[in-house]
């Protein structure tokens, strides 16, 4: 097989292969034991017809059709392996010699991954902020977690405040009659959360136990029970029990119940500690963001529509999955958010344009470095996979051989070693400290 | 006298036929009212060949029943001539 390529547009690639006549010839064989098998020609039972009669009967073009699917795909995967072309779209195909006894001559116009013209890279300048942790984000941590274990309390007397959580018996009316959904008994319901009409939630603070009081309830257009739906309504409420939230008090009691500290002030010491790494690694992340953001912003790049439209796709997908793991049907989120698939998609494209455009500016900065992947690097990120996923890392390297991710791991890796260089050449501006949540 | 081409109607090109025709055995569908002498002078005359054999055979038609009319398909009549070794006929060629 001889191979040819050349570039003919920033990302597409023109090769021209040509295939031996043997090889054609022995394609076309298997291509008519293939179609022979369910060739149903007078005379001859399925699978006993000659092929000078097969021939004969249907043409050669089947032949070649059948051929030219599997000998075509072959040859254009030997072909990309040969000149080291990494496609990203299907190729055009153009059939310049296809006859039997004559080599196979074919054109094919790929698209590439274009290379994007790089600009400055090194020298980068960047505002590097070292976060601080205030006490108040340390206050409002430790009142989480008071929150989070508040025990309940139930209230013997007195009135309904805010928050409380409220046992009532309701029963609504319009113009007298009950309708629909409007009565309940021994309901618990949080107070001013806006789980309960306006007028009652507010009017039900200051309720005492066993009180009992009306309201008027406009009942919405879309209402259940169409003959009240959109009419004004009374509703009548029984206050039968009250229950309070009540924070845990701020001990060393309180810290040895939520953490294996003994004391407060160990607690908070420890929150503080948290906060501050997962502030750091936040401004890490920003910053090896920034300095890729800026290396794109300085380079030229055109990304081709056809890989775009594949980012958007494989984007919407995964977006897809996540709504539906919440639980959603995608007509449904369309609704709420009244949206289409295609504007979705729409929205998607700036965002898979600029993933693209990073993805490329890494990519042709890691070749102008000369960036590769050795073996011991490779080892290294699969032993650090290996012990995410908890699996023996020699059967976890077998598992993503098989899968073909591999490439998109050491992909992974030369992306690092370039952001590491970024940041290394990149100068790196004391910004001022900002505070952090 | 017929004309040869009266005489041979078709060749039989099947999975038997071409089997026979490792033999150099030919096989065509005849009008069923030809004899072997007239088979073997046609296909001389029609295809320049020297005969060497002929071999006949009768079809008879199949019962064919249309609801309660029954009918037949018409018989054939097959003949298998045996050529003079490194004669040939073109219409078969390549089997």
């Amino acid at each position: 097989m001889k191979v040819t390529a050349e570039r003919v547009e920033k990302s597409t690639v023109e090769m021209n292969i040509e295939v031996e006549a043997d090889r054609l010839a022995k394609a076309l064989d298997m291509a008519f034991r293939k179609l022979s098998k369910n060739a149903t020609v007078p005379g001859f039972r399925r699978g006993k017809v000659p092929r000078v009669i097969f021939e004969r009967t249907y043409g050669k073009a089947p032949l070649y059709e059948e051929a030219m699917e599997s000998l075509g795909t072959e040859c254009y995967l030997e072909a990309i392996k040969e000149t080291g072309i990494e496609p990203i779209a299907q190729p055009n195909v153009e059939v310049v010699q296809l006859e039997e006894g004559k080599p196979l001559i074919l054109k094919l116009r790929v698209e590439v991954k274009p290379e994007a013209e790089l600009g400055e890279y090194t020298g980068l300048k960047l505002e590097k902020t070292e976060p601080e942790i205030s006490d108040e984000a340390v206050d409002e941590e430790l009142k989480k977690l008071q929150t989070r274990y508040a025990k309940l309390l139930t209230l013997e007397e007195g009135a309904v405040e805010e928050g409380d959580l409220v046992t009532i018996d309701y029963e609504g009316t319009v113009d007298g009659e009950p309708f629909e959904g409007g009565i309940a008994t021994d309901r618990q319901v949080e107070v001013g959360r806006g789980f309960l009409a306006e007028e009652m939630d507010k009017g039900l603070v200051g309720m005492a136990i066993g009180e009992s009081n009306e309201f008027p309830m406009p009942l919405p257009e879309e209402y259940a029970d169409t003959r009240v739906a959109g009419k004004e309504g009374l509703i009548k409420v029984t206050v039968k029990g009250i229950k309070r939230k009540e924070l845990a008090p701020l001990d060393d009691e309180f810290a040895k119940d939520v953490s294996e500290f003994d004391t407060v002030d160990e607690l908070r010491a420890d929150l503080r500690v948290k906060l501050q790494t997962a502030a750091e690694k936040k401004a890490e992340a920003d910053l090896r963001n920034a300095v890729v953001d800026q290396a794109v912003e300085n380079a030229t790049v055109e990304v081709p529509d056809s890989m775009v439209s594949n980012q958007v796709e494989q984007m919407y997908n995964t977006f897809m999955r996540s709504v539906a793991e919440q639980g959603m049907q995608p007509e449904h989120y369309f609704e709420l958010t009244k949206s289409t698939e295609e504007s979705v998609r729409e929205e998607l494209r700036p965002e898979a344009v600029k993933a693209l455009k990073r993805d490329i500016v890494l990519e042709s900065i890691a070749k102008a470095e000369g960036f590769e992947v050795s073996d011991d690097e490779l080892s290294a990120e699969l032993e650090r996979l290996s012990k995410f996923y908890r699996e023996d890392s020699g059967k976890l390297r077998e598992m993503i051989e098989k899968s073909g991710e591999l490439d998109s791991i050491k992909a992974g890796i030369v992306r690092n070693k370039v952001i590491d260089l970024l940041l290394e050449k990149a100068e790196l501006v004391e910004g001022k400290p900002s505070p952090q949540e | 006298m017929k004309f040869a081409q009266d005489i041979l109607i078709k060749p039989m090109i099947t999975e038997k036929s071409t089997s026979l025709l490792e033999g150099n055995k030919y096989t065509f569908q005849v009008d069923p009212r030809s004899n072997k002498s007239e088979i073997k002078r046609a296909v001389e005359e029609l295809f320049k060949v020297k005969v060497l054999d002929v071999h006949t055979l009768r079809v008879k038609g199949k019962l064919k029943r249309r609801r309660n009319a029954i009918g037949r398909t018409p018989e054939k009549k097959k003949a298998i001539v045996t050529l003079k070794p490194g004669d040939k006929i073109e219409i078969f060629e390549g089997v």
